[in-house]
């Protein structure tokens, strides 16, 4: 049970955001608490430790965690850090071990956090230390799809009730094949940027035509991508969708056309289709036809520093982020989608990617105008679309009347408030899940 | 020991033939003369640059990623043209105003190949500043494939190893 706060930092009737939430040193350290303390974070995939014993290194905020398979393939989130006097036990990024072993004095834990050897456990010890409760701190630990969850909080509800609606359309996207996902990745780099501008910005389709004006007219003309143009935004037929905490973009699709995925050019998109065609008996079977054929993932976050499927804005201070760019491709597609798709993900996104770079700067100055004396008394404004969004007779969620939209980045914030006020999960509104999840995908794939 | 000093005078010439090569490459880069750089590469070109971990000494060879894995870079030659093509836009904000670069080229060895080519690797430091305070060192290796070309040579592969793991730019927005 956390102390209450009040946090009111955005009025819903205007938009306007108190911009002190991106630089103020208290509200991080409320958020760590509150937020990062509480929620279900993404921090890996299955596909990232696919044997007994392999581990993948990650983080819970600020938190280092180790991501493990045991032995016998069970799955934890160890918090990195040895019990005696705080020591990481573990410095690789990933790789294949039994046990970790702290470099100062040598206690050793195995791989499923608890604690197997303490050097002079009688001799210095005179065996009075408590060992089984020794073991390395560990989350709860559950996955979507392969996606690995973890939180620090007893009192979360299931993964399952944290996702919600929001996993109908997310299985349009993680669900679709019985072969499950492959991770690759991640490309990871430091941006001087709040990590909410990054998690909101995945709702922002206001931005594309000017932040990324050039990189989508060299696609246009080179690969025959779309020109995402302003007339194109705001002719979209997308939808733009808050979802149970979750911001959602979906294309609203009944044209038989693949997922707009990174990777689609004029050369690959008779291979892109043909899958698509090959492979939409089985999405029909997994999703059931409205979702196989009509409802296509588009940008997104998951709360709270989900990005655009398994990305994820990792909080490194007030002003700082670090970015982990993956590629989450479908396990069982052929090579030549693939490898389309990986190439595509590394020239639109990551730290090189032509979209991602011009992304930095703007986020940046958005952060850093947090900062100074008169420009942070100065409110973000959120009022595009206020009083334009509702219920829909086939969506979930809060639906925007339009594409363009600042609903989900609106309430976006105020789930942050509901959080950062909370006492504990108690105080944590939840949606019933009331979507019809047609078809055989579930949690489990 | 005549033999010998021949083949080092050859080994000289053609080191001395390379790093003109890379000495202009790097004023190319440095000078913004970005359409004249990428004649430098062949149209078969793989711009390569994957992810380097931290992995144990008994995992070294895990800690370069291969081609097939999640890359920074995997570029080809029309990737590479419409990087450049898109800096011209004017809406290039990653790069607009642009960086202030300075590349240098060193610790340079050849290893010519039975077919003509040559297998080069040299060391980098490229300091990169960008608009009022920003900057960053890039460390890291070349391991290129030089084509022998009618008037010189062309680079056919080229591999860019960094030394950071994780990346302290902002974003990777200049060519090394």
């Amino acid at each position: 049970m956390e102390a209450a706060r009040n946090y009111a930092i955005i009025d819903p009737a205007t938009g306007k955001i108190d911009r002190r939430i991106f630089s103020d040193q208290a509200v991080y350290d409320d958020e760590m608490e509150r937020i990062f303390g509480r929620a279900w974070l993404m921090i890996g995939h299955e596909s990232l430790v696919p044997e007994p014993d392999d581990f993948f290194h990650t983080y819970m905020g600020e938190d280092p965690v180790i991501l493990t398979r045991d032995g016998e393939g069970r799955l934890h989130a160890l918090l990195n850090m040895c019990r005696h006097r705080g020591n990481r036990v573990c410095r690789a990024d990933d790789g294949n071990a039994k046990r970790f072993m702290c470099t100062y004095h040598g206690w050793t834990y195995r791989n499923d956090g608890s604690l197997e050897h303490v050097p002079g456990e009688s001799e210095a010890y005179y065996d009075a230390l408590d060992r089984p409760k020794l073991g390395l701190i560990q989350a709860r630990v559950e996955t979507y799809a392969g996606i690995v969850f973890a939180t620090w909080a007893e009192d979360a509800p299931s993964l399952e009730a944290y996702l919600g609606d929001a996993r109908w359309y997310l299985d349009t996207a993680f669900n679709r094949r019985d072969g499950g996902m492959l991770a690759l990745g991640p490309v990871k780099w430091l941006e001087p940027v709040n990590w909410k501008t990054m998690v909101d910005n995945c709702s922002d389709n206001y931005h594309v035509p000017t932040s990324h004006l050039s990189s989508a007219r060299v696609q246009s003309r080179w690969l025959g991508r779309p020109r995402l143009s302003h007339e194109d935004q705001f002719a979209s037929p997308n939808r733009h969708v808050f979802v149970n905490g979750h911001s959602i973009t979906f294309r609203e699709a009944d044209d038989n056309a693949p997922r707009y995925v990174h990777g689609i050019s004029n050369d690959t998109f008779k291979a892109f289709q043909d899958y698509h065609d090959a492979t939409m008996p089985e999405a029909e079977r997994r999703l059931g036809a409205l979702r196989a054929r009509k409802v296509q993932l588009g940008n997104h976050s998951i709360f709270p520093n989900g990005i655009l499927g398994f990305r994820l804005a990792l909080p490194r201070g007030p002003l700082k982020t670090e970015f982990w760019h993956f590629a989450l491709l479908e396990k069982d597609a052929p090579e030549e989608i693939k490898r389309a798709m990986r190439v595509g993900s590394q020239a639109n996104n990551g730290a090189a990617g032509l979209f991602e770079q011009d992304d930095v700067d703007n986020w940046r100055q958005v952060t850093e105008a947090s900062t100074s004396r008169l420009a942070r008394r100065l409110p973000q404004d959120l009022s595009m679309g206020i009083g334009h969004a509702g219920t829909h007779p086939d969506f979930p969620g809060v639906v925007s009347e339009r594409y363009i939209s600042e609903n989900n980045q609106r309430l976006f914030y105020r789930r942050w408030e509901e959080f950062m006020n909370a006492e504990s999960w108690a105080d944590i509104a939840l949606d019933p899940i009331k979507a019809r999840f047609d078809g055989t995908a579930t949690m489990r794939g | 020991m005549k033999p010998k000093s021949a083949t080092a005078a050859a080994q000289q010439a053609l080191w001395f033939e390379l790093m003109q090569f890379y000495i202009r490459e790097a004023w190319l880069l440095d000078e913004r003369r970005l359409g004249e750089w990428l004649d430098l590469f062949t149209d078969d070109v793989l711009y390569f640059m994957p992810r380097r971990k931290n992995v144990l000494r008994r995992e070294l060879h895990r800690e370069i990623t291969e081609r097939g894995d999640l890359a920074i870079l995997e570029e080809d030659k029309r990737y590479l043209e419409m990087r450049v093509a898109r800096l011209d836009s004017g809406m290039a904000w990653a790069e607009d105003p642009p960086s202030r670069t300075r590349h240098l080229v060193g610790n340079l060895i050849a290893t010519p190949l039975a077919n003509g080519e040559v297998e080069v690797k040299t060391a980098f430091l490229v300091y990169r500043s960008h608009l009022e305070t920003d900057h960053q060192l890039l460390s890291g290796c070349r391991e290129d494939v030089l084509r022998p070309v009618e008037g010189g040579w062309k680079i056919a592969k080229r591999t860019i190893v960094l030394d950071a793991n994780v990346l302290l730019d902002k974003n990777l927005s200049v060519f090394l």
